[in-house]
Protein backbone atom coordinates (compact mmCIF):
# COMPACT_ATOMS: atom_id res chain seq x y z
CA UNK A 1 0.00 0.00 0.00
CA UNK A 2 1.02 3.43 -0.91
CA UNK A 3 -0.43 6.86 0.75
CA UNK A 4 0.39 10.33 0.44
CA UNK A 5 -1.12 13.15 2.08
CA UNK A 6 -1.84 16.16 -0.89
CA UNK A 7 -3.19 19.86 -0.28
CA UNK A 8 -6.33 20.71 -2.19
CA UNK A 9 -5.53 24.18 -3.72
CA UNK A 10 -8.41 24.78 -6.36
CA UNK A 11 -10.70 27.60 -5.64
CA UNK A 12 -13.54 26.01 -4.39
CA UNK A 13 -11.80 22.51 -3.55
CA UNK A 14 -13.47 18.88 -4.27
CA UNK A 15 -17.17 20.16 -5.88
CA UNK A 16 -18.88 18.25 -8.30
CA UNK A 17 -16.28 18.62 -11.12
CA UNK A 18 -13.43 17.91 -9.47
CA UNK A 19 -14.82 14.82 -7.67
CA UNK A 20 -15.72 13.51 -11.13
CA UNK A 21 -12.43 13.99 -12.83
CA UNK A 22 -11.03 11.86 -9.21
CA UNK A 23 -13.53 9.33 -9.09
CA UNK A 24 -12.55 8.49 -12.83
CA UNK A 25 -9.09 7.98 -12.38
CA UNK A 26 -9.53 6.11 -9.26
CA UNK A 27 -11.78 3.68 -11.13
CA UNK A 28 -8.89 3.63 -14.18
CA UNK A 29 -6.68 1.27 -12.14
CA UNK A 30 -6.76 -2.32 -10.94
CA UNK A 31 -6.03 -0.65 -7.07
CA UNK A 32 -8.48 0.19 -4.17
CA UNK A 33 -8.10 3.67 -3.60
CA UNK A 34 -9.20 6.03 -0.26
CA UNK A 35 -9.55 9.13 0.43
CA UNK A 36 -9.03 9.88 4.36
CA UNK A 37 -9.78 13.38 5.47
CA UNK A 38 -9.87 14.62 9.09
CA UNK A 39 -11.04 11.14 10.66
CA UNK A 40 -13.17 10.83 7.20
CA UNK A 41 -12.98 7.79 5.00
CA UNK A 42 -14.23 7.56 1.47
CA UNK A 43 -14.03 5.06 -1.22
CA UNK A 44 -12.96 7.20 -4.19
CA UNK A 45 -14.61 5.11 -6.77
CA UNK A 46 -18.07 6.24 -5.10
CA UNK A 47 -19.03 9.89 -6.38
CA UNK A 48 -21.13 10.89 -3.16
CA UNK A 49 -18.44 9.33 -0.73
CA UNK A 50 -16.08 11.90 -2.38
CA UNK A 51 -18.34 14.62 -2.59
CA UNK A 52 -19.58 14.71 0.97
CA UNK A 53 -15.82 14.94 2.18
CA UNK A 54 -16.63 18.77 1.67
CA UNK A 55 -12.46 19.01 1.12
CA UNK A 56 -12.64 22.51 0.73
CA UNK A 57 -9.62 24.85 -0.46
CA UNK A 58 -6.94 24.56 2.27
CA UNK A 59 -7.13 21.31 3.36
CA UNK A 60 -5.33 18.17 3.43
CA UNK A 61 -6.58 14.60 2.47
CA UNK A 62 -4.51 11.48 2.46
CA UNK A 63 -4.79 9.48 -0.87
CA UNK A 64 -4.45 5.67 0.00
CA UNK A 65 -3.99 3.31 -2.49
CA UNK A 66 -3.19 -0.75 -2.66
CA UNK A 67 -3.29 -2.63 -5.50
CA UNK A 68 -0.61 -3.77 -8.07
CA UNK A 69 -0.63 -0.39 -9.96
CA UNK A 70 -1.14 1.50 -6.93
CA UNK A 71 2.40 3.32 -7.65
CA UNK A 72 1.09 4.97 -10.97
CA UNK A 73 -2.20 5.50 -9.67
CA UNK A 74 -1.28 7.63 -7.08
CA UNK A 75 0.95 9.35 -8.98
CA UNK A 76 -1.71 10.76 -11.59
CA UNK A 77 -4.00 11.34 -8.20
CA UNK A 78 -1.82 13.41 -6.78
CA UNK A 79 -0.69 15.44 -10.26
CA UNK A 80 -4.45 15.89 -10.41
CA UNK A 81 -4.77 17.74 -7.31
CA UNK A 82 -1.98 19.65 -7.56
CA UNK A 83 -2.82 21.04 -11.28
CA UNK A 84 -5.92 22.34 -9.53
CA UNK A 85 -8.32 19.50 -11.32
CA UNK A 86 -6.93 20.90 -14.34
CA UNK A 87 -9.82 23.61 -13.61
CA UNK A 88 -10.00 27.04 -15.78
CA UNK B 1 -32.53 12.97 -51.72
CA UNK B 2 -35.64 12.76 -53.75
CA UNK B 3 -38.04 15.88 -53.60
CA UNK B 4 -40.83 15.20 -51.98
CA UNK B 5 -44.30 15.42 -54.08
CA UNK B 6 -47.83 14.99 -53.16
CA UNK B 7 -50.79 14.89 -56.15
CA UNK B 8 -54.27 16.43 -55.04
CA UNK B 9 -55.72 13.57 -55.55
CA UNK B 10 -53.58 12.25 -52.91
CA UNK B 11 -54.60 15.17 -50.52
CA UNK B 12 -58.27 14.60 -51.45
CA UNK B 13 -58.26 11.14 -50.57
CA UNK B 14 -56.81 11.75 -47.51
CA UNK B 15 -58.34 14.94 -45.94
CA UNK B 16 -61.41 15.36 -48.32
CA UNK B 17 -63.41 14.62 -45.34
CA UNK B 18 -61.68 16.70 -42.31
CA UNK B 19 -60.88 19.81 -44.27
CA UNK B 20 -64.38 19.65 -45.75
CA UNK B 21 -63.32 19.71 -49.72
CA UNK B 22 -65.05 19.58 -52.81
CA UNK B 23 -64.63 19.24 -56.09
CA UNK B 24 -65.93 21.89 -58.29
CA UNK B 25 -63.95 21.52 -61.86
CA UNK B 26 -60.53 21.21 -63.77
CA UNK B 27 -61.00 17.15 -62.73
CA UNK B 28 -58.17 16.37 -65.23
CA UNK B 29 -55.42 18.06 -63.14
CA UNK B 30 -56.38 15.79 -60.07
CA UNK B 31 -52.62 14.39 -61.03
CA UNK B 32 -51.16 17.89 -60.74
CA UNK B 33 -48.11 17.72 -58.17
CA UNK B 34 -47.84 19.50 -54.95
CA UNK B 35 -44.37 20.08 -53.90
CA UNK B 36 -44.12 23.34 -51.66
CA UNK B 37 -46.15 22.85 -48.13
CA UNK B 38 -46.73 26.59 -48.02
CA UNK B 39 -49.82 27.96 -49.39
CA UNK B 40 -50.67 31.42 -50.76
CA UNK B 41 -53.11 33.74 -51.02
CA UNK B 42 -53.09 35.54 -54.22
CA UNK B 43 -54.69 38.84 -53.93
CA UNK B 44 -52.72 40.93 -55.95
CA UNK B 45 -52.33 38.63 -58.72
CA UNK B 46 -55.77 38.88 -60.18
CA UNK B 47 -55.00 42.60 -60.77
CA UNK B 48 -51.73 41.42 -62.67
CA UNK B 49 -49.35 41.87 -60.34
CA UNK B 50 -47.46 38.68 -61.27
CA UNK B 51 -43.95 38.95 -60.86
CA UNK B 52 -42.36 36.66 -57.75
CA UNK B 53 -45.78 34.78 -57.77
CA UNK B 54 -45.32 31.72 -56.16
CA UNK B 55 -47.21 29.73 -59.06
CA UNK B 56 -46.07 26.00 -57.46
CA UNK B 57 -48.20 26.45 -53.79
CA UNK B 58 -51.50 25.82 -53.28
CA UNK B 59 -53.72 28.82 -54.06
CA UNK B 60 -56.43 29.36 -51.54
CA UNK B 61 -59.25 32.29 -51.99
CA UNK B 62 -60.58 33.81 -49.10
CA UNK B 63 -63.58 37.07 -48.75
CA UNK B 64 -61.36 39.16 -50.31
CA UNK B 65 -60.47 37.85 -53.53
CA UNK B 66 -64.13 36.30 -54.45
CA UNK B 67 -65.66 39.97 -53.84
CA UNK B 68 -63.34 41.20 -55.38
CA UNK B 69 -63.94 39.05 -58.90
CA UNK B 70 -67.32 39.63 -58.30
CA UNK B 71 -67.54 43.63 -58.44
CA UNK B 72 -65.54 43.00 -61.91
CA UNK B 73 -67.80 43.35 -65.36
CA UNK B 74 -67.59 40.10 -66.93
CA UNK B 75 -64.42 40.61 -69.14
CA UNK B 76 -62.06 42.29 -66.81
CA UNK B 77 -63.11 39.14 -64.43
CA UNK B 78 -61.86 36.76 -67.23
CA UNK B 79 -59.11 38.93 -67.42
CA UNK B 80 -57.93 38.67 -63.96
CA UNK B 81 -58.57 34.92 -63.70
CA UNK B 82 -56.22 34.59 -66.05
CA UNK B 83 -53.19 36.29 -64.70
CA UNK B 84 -53.24 33.33 -62.02
CA UNK B 85 -54.74 30.06 -63.99
CA UNK B 86 -51.84 30.90 -67.01
CA UNK B 87 -49.67 29.89 -64.74
CA UNK B 88 -49.14 25.83 -63.80
CA UNK B 89 -50.47 25.94 -60.08
CA UNK B 90 -51.13 23.21 -58.58
CA UNK B 91 -54.61 23.85 -57.23
CA UNK B 92 -57.00 26.38 -56.14
CA UNK B 93 -59.33 26.19 -52.64
CA UNK B 94 -62.24 28.71 -52.63
CA UNK B 95 -63.14 29.15 -48.83
CA UNK B 96 -66.38 30.00 -47.20
CA UNK B 97 -69.83 29.94 -48.68
CA UNK B 98 -69.62 31.70 -51.44
CA UNK B 99 -71.26 31.11 -54.76
CA UNK B 100 -68.92 29.75 -57.57
CA UNK B 101 -68.22 31.81 -60.24
CA UNK B 102 -69.47 30.36 -63.68
CA UNK B 103 -66.27 31.73 -65.36
CA UNK B 104 -63.73 30.01 -62.92
CA UNK B 105 -64.83 26.79 -63.64
CA UNK B 106 -64.91 27.03 -67.07
CA UNK B 107 -61.41 28.27 -66.69
CA UNK B 108 -60.30 25.82 -64.54
CA UNK B 109 -61.23 22.88 -66.76
CA UNK B 110 -59.87 24.83 -69.74
CA UNK B 111 -56.30 24.79 -67.99
CA UNK B 112 -56.88 21.52 -66.16
CA UNK B 113 -56.07 23.36 -62.99
CA UNK B 114 -58.65 21.68 -59.85
CA UNK B 115 -61.08 23.73 -58.22
CA UNK B 116 -61.64 22.58 -54.85
CA UNK B 117 -64.05 24.66 -52.20
CA UNK B 118 -64.28 24.03 -48.83
CA UNK B 119 -66.82 25.40 -45.93
CA UNK B 120 -64.01 26.06 -43.44
CA UNK B 121 -63.13 29.68 -42.77
CA UNK B 122 -59.79 30.33 -44.77
CA UNK B 123 -58.21 30.33 -40.70
CA UNK B 124 -59.69 26.66 -40.31
CA UNK B 125 -58.53 25.54 -43.87
CA UNK B 126 -54.62 27.35 -43.53
CA UNK B 127 -53.91 26.19 -40.58
CA UNK B 128 -55.36 22.21 -40.98
CA UNK B 129 -53.75 22.40 -44.41
CA UNK B 130 -50.67 23.82 -43.63
CA UNK B 131 -50.69 21.58 -40.65
CA UNK B 132 -51.13 18.44 -42.97
CA UNK B 133 -48.74 19.28 -45.62
CA UNK B 134 -46.01 19.81 -42.78
CA UNK B 135 -46.49 16.27 -41.55
CA UNK B 136 -46.15 15.14 -45.23
CA UNK B 137 -43.26 17.38 -46.97
CA UNK B 138 -41.07 16.87 -43.27
CA UNK B 139 -37.51 15.30 -43.75
CA UNK B 140 -37.71 11.72 -42.96
CA UNK B 141 -35.37 8.36 -41.45
CA UNK B 142 -35.56 4.77 -41.26
CA UNK B 143 -33.48 3.97 -38.53
CA UNK B 144 -32.72 0.85 -36.45
CA UNK B 145 -34.04 0.89 -33.01
CA UNK B 146 -37.27 0.39 -30.54
CA UNK B 147 -39.25 2.91 -29.36
CA UNK B 148 -41.80 2.49 -26.16
CA UNK B 149 -43.76 5.09 -24.61
CA UNK B 150 -42.75 4.76 -21.00
CA UNK B 151 -44.64 7.10 -18.29
CA UNK B 152 -45.56 9.32 -21.16
CA UNK B 153 -41.76 9.80 -22.28
CA UNK B 154 -40.73 8.66 -25.45
CA UNK B 155 -37.76 6.70 -24.99
CA UNK B 156 -35.88 5.24 -28.05
CA UNK B 157 -33.28 2.27 -27.52
CA UNK B 158 -30.95 1.96 -29.70
CA UNK B 159 -27.54 -0.49 -29.95
CA UNK B 160 -26.45 -3.43 -32.00
CA UNK B 161 -28.43 -6.15 -32.92
CA UNK B 162 -29.25 -8.94 -30.44
CA UNK B 163 -28.01 -6.60 -27.40
CA UNK B 164 -31.46 -7.12 -26.02
CA UNK B 165 -33.63 -3.84 -27.34
CA UNK B 166 -36.89 -6.19 -28.07
CA UNK B 167 -36.75 -7.97 -24.84
CA UNK B 168 -36.74 -4.61 -22.93
CA UNK B 169 -39.71 -3.56 -25.28
CA UNK B 170 -41.37 -6.56 -24.18
CA UNK B 171 -40.42 -6.17 -20.51
CA UNK B 172 -41.98 -2.80 -20.57
CA UNK B 173 -45.14 -3.32 -21.97
CA UNK B 174 -45.48 -6.02 -19.14
CA UNK B 175 -45.16 -3.44 -17.14
CA UNK B 176 -47.87 -1.18 -18.34
CA UNK B 177 -45.65 0.80 -21.06
CA UNK B 178 -46.91 0.86 -24.49
CA UNK B 179 -45.30 -0.04 -27.52
CA UNK B 180 -45.03 2.35 -30.58
CA UNK B 181 -42.49 0.27 -32.66
CA UNK B 182 -40.02 -2.39 -32.56
CA UNK B 183 -36.34 -2.76 -34.78
CA UNK B 184 -37.54 -0.31 -37.60
CA UNK B 185 -38.68 3.14 -36.42
CA UNK B 186 -39.68 5.97 -38.89
CA UNK B 187 -38.85 9.06 -37.64
CA UNK B 188 -40.28 12.50 -39.07
CA UNK B 189 -39.39 15.86 -38.09
CA UNK B 190 -42.54 17.91 -37.27
CA UNK B 191 -41.69 21.62 -37.21
CA UNK B 192 -40.71 23.66 -35.25
CA UNK B 193 -38.71 21.13 -33.62
CA UNK B 194 -40.18 17.62 -32.85
CA UNK B 195 -39.08 14.61 -33.88
CA UNK B 196 -42.04 11.81 -33.92
CA UNK B 197 -41.29 8.02 -34.63
CA UNK B 198 -43.88 5.62 -35.58
CA UNK B 199 -43.64 1.98 -37.08
CA UNK B 200 -44.16 0.80 -41.06
CA UNK B 201 -47.54 -0.57 -41.40
CA UNK B 202 -46.93 -4.02 -42.21
CA UNK B 203 -44.80 -4.60 -38.64
CA UNK B 204 -47.55 -2.42 -36.37
CA UNK B 205 -46.82 -3.30 -32.76
CA UNK B 206 -44.52 -7.22 -33.61
CA UNK B 207 -41.83 -7.77 -31.67
CA UNK B 208 -39.27 -10.40 -32.97
CA UNK B 209 -38.23 -12.28 -29.77
CA UNK B 210 -34.45 -14.49 -30.54
CA UNK B 211 -35.76 -18.00 -29.90
CA UNK B 212 -39.55 -17.86 -30.57
CA UNK B 213 -40.04 -15.51 -33.39
CA UNK B 214 -42.46 -12.97 -34.38
CA UNK B 215 -45.53 -12.14 -30.63
CA UNK B 216 -47.74 -9.32 -31.90
CA UNK B 217 -48.30 -7.34 -28.73
CA UNK B 218 -51.83 -5.71 -29.72
CA UNK B 219 -53.26 -9.72 -30.04
CA UNK B 220 -51.27 -10.59 -26.82
CA UNK B 221 -51.86 -7.57 -24.17
CA UNK B 222 -54.39 -5.63 -25.88
CA UNK B 223 -54.67 -2.67 -27.08
CA UNK B 224 -53.36 -0.45 -23.69
CA UNK B 225 -50.42 -1.80 -24.54
CA UNK B 226 -49.71 0.10 -28.21
CA UNK B 227 -49.28 3.47 -29.80
CA UNK B 228 -49.57 4.76 -32.79
CA UNK B 229 -47.10 7.20 -32.53
CA UNK B 230 -44.87 8.93 -29.91
CA UNK B 231 -42.78 11.82 -29.78
CA UNK B 232 -38.86 10.77 -29.00
CA UNK B 233 -37.72 12.52 -25.68
CA UNK B 234 -34.28 10.43 -24.80
CA UNK B 235 -32.57 7.98 -26.65
CA UNK B 236 -31.27 5.71 -24.62
CA UNK B 237 -28.09 3.56 -26.48
CA UNK B 238 -27.87 0.16 -24.84
CA UNK B 239 -23.77 -1.12 -24.82
CA UNK B 240 -21.91 -3.92 -24.20
CA UNK B 241 -19.92 -2.90 -20.58
CA UNK B 242 -16.99 -1.74 -21.34
CA UNK B 243 -14.45 -1.19 -17.49
CA UNK B 244 -12.32 1.11 -20.41
CA UNK B 245 -15.33 3.50 -21.07
CA UNK B 246 -15.96 6.57 -18.39
CA UNK B 247 -19.36 6.43 -18.17
CA UNK B 248 -21.55 9.30 -16.56
CA UNK B 249 -21.95 9.37 -12.72
CA UNK B 250 -23.73 12.33 -11.75
CA UNK B 251 -25.53 13.16 -14.72
CA UNK B 252 -24.41 17.06 -14.74
CA UNK B 253 -23.25 16.95 -18.42
CA UNK B 254 -26.31 15.76 -20.68
CA UNK B 255 -24.97 14.43 -23.73
CA UNK B 256 -27.06 14.69 -27.62
CA UNK B 257 -27.57 12.31 -30.11
CA UNK B 258 -28.38 14.45 -33.55
CA UNK B 259 -31.77 13.19 -35.67
CA UNK B 260 -32.76 15.05 -38.50
CA UNK B 261 -30.98 17.82 -37.14
CA UNK B 262 -32.46 17.79 -34.08
CA UNK B 263 -30.77 17.09 -30.87
CA UNK B 264 -32.55 14.88 -28.66
CA UNK B 265 -31.14 13.67 -24.94
CA UNK B 266 -28.64 10.66 -25.27
CA UNK B 267 -28.22 8.33 -22.42
CA UNK B 268 -25.14 6.07 -22.59
CA UNK B 269 -26.44 2.37 -20.53
CA UNK B 270 -23.81 -0.38 -20.28
CA UNK B 271 -25.70 -3.41 -19.83
CA UNK B 272 -24.12 -6.86 -18.17
CA UNK B 273 -25.62 -10.04 -16.27
CA UNK B 274 -27.85 -8.63 -13.11
CA UNK B 275 -28.42 -5.12 -14.18
CA UNK B 276 -32.28 -4.77 -14.94
CA UNK B 277 -32.69 -2.13 -17.72
CA UNK B 278 -36.11 -1.97 -17.52
CA UNK B 279 -36.32 0.06 -14.28
CA UNK B 280 -33.92 2.01 -15.63
CA UNK B 281 -35.68 2.73 -18.43
CA UNK B 282 -38.59 4.13 -16.04
CA UNK B 283 -36.15 5.85 -13.97
CA UNK B 284 -34.87 7.74 -17.09
CA UNK B 285 -38.23 8.78 -18.14
CA UNK B 286 -39.29 10.11 -14.57
CA UNK B 287 -36.57 11.50 -14.47
CA UNK B 288 -36.81 13.40 -17.88
CA UNK B 289 -40.35 14.31 -16.45
CA UNK B 290 -38.78 15.92 -13.49
CA UNK B 291 -36.31 17.84 -15.74
CA UNK B 292 -38.81 19.31 -17.57
CA UNK B 293 -41.20 20.42 -14.88
CA UNK B 294 -37.50 22.09 -13.97
CA UNK B 295 -36.02 19.57 -11.22
CA UNK B 296 -32.49 18.23 -11.79
CA UNK B 297 -30.97 16.24 -9.28
CA UNK B 298 -27.32 16.32 -10.15
CA UNK B 299 -28.01 20.38 -10.95
CA UNK B 300 -29.32 20.24 -6.96
CA UNK B 301 -26.63 18.56 -5.52
CA UNK B 302 -24.43 20.62 -6.47
CA UNK B 303 -25.71 23.50 -6.18
CA UNK B 304 -25.71 22.42 -2.29
CA UNK B 305 -22.31 21.25 -2.25
CA UNK B 306 -20.68 24.55 -3.69
CA UNK B 307 -22.73 26.00 -0.94
CA UNK B 308 -21.54 24.02 1.82
CA UNK B 309 -18.37 24.03 0.49
CA UNK B 310 -18.26 28.33 -0.11
CA UNK B 311 -19.38 28.41 3.84
CA UNK B 312 -16.63 26.74 5.05
CA UNK B 313 -14.10 28.55 2.90
CA UNK B 314 -15.96 31.94 4.19
CA UNK B 315 -15.13 30.54 7.90
CA UNK B 316 -12.06 29.24 7.70
CA UNK B 317 -10.77 32.60 5.98
CA UNK B 318 -12.26 34.54 8.52
CA UNK B 319 -10.14 32.70 11.34
CA UNK B 320 -7.03 32.35 9.55
CA UNK B 321 -6.01 35.01 10.95
CA UNK B 322 -7.32 34.98 14.93
CA UNK B 323 -4.89 34.68 16.84
CA UNK B 324 -5.54 37.20 19.65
Amino acid sequence: MVSKKVKITNELGIHARPATKLVRIASSGKSQVSLIKDNQRANAQSILGVMLLEAISGSSIIIEVEGEDEEMVLEKLVRLINNNFEED
Amino acid sequence: MSEISISIKEILQDQARSLKLRELAGSNGLNRPVKQKDLHRPGLAFTGFTESFPHDRIQILGDTEILYLRQLDKDSRRKALNYLLHFEIPCIIITGKHRVLKVMKELADEKNIPLLSTSLSISEISFLLTNYLNTRFAPSVRIHGTLVDVYGTGLLFIGRAGIGKSEIALDLVERGHRLVADDVVDLICKPPGVLIGSGPDMLKHLIEIRGVGVLNVCNMFGVRAIRLQKRVETVVELTDWDGEQDYERLGLDEQHTEYLGMNIPLIRLPIYPGKIITVIAEAIALNHHLKVYGFNAAQDLNRKLNARLRDKTRIVDYLKWDDE
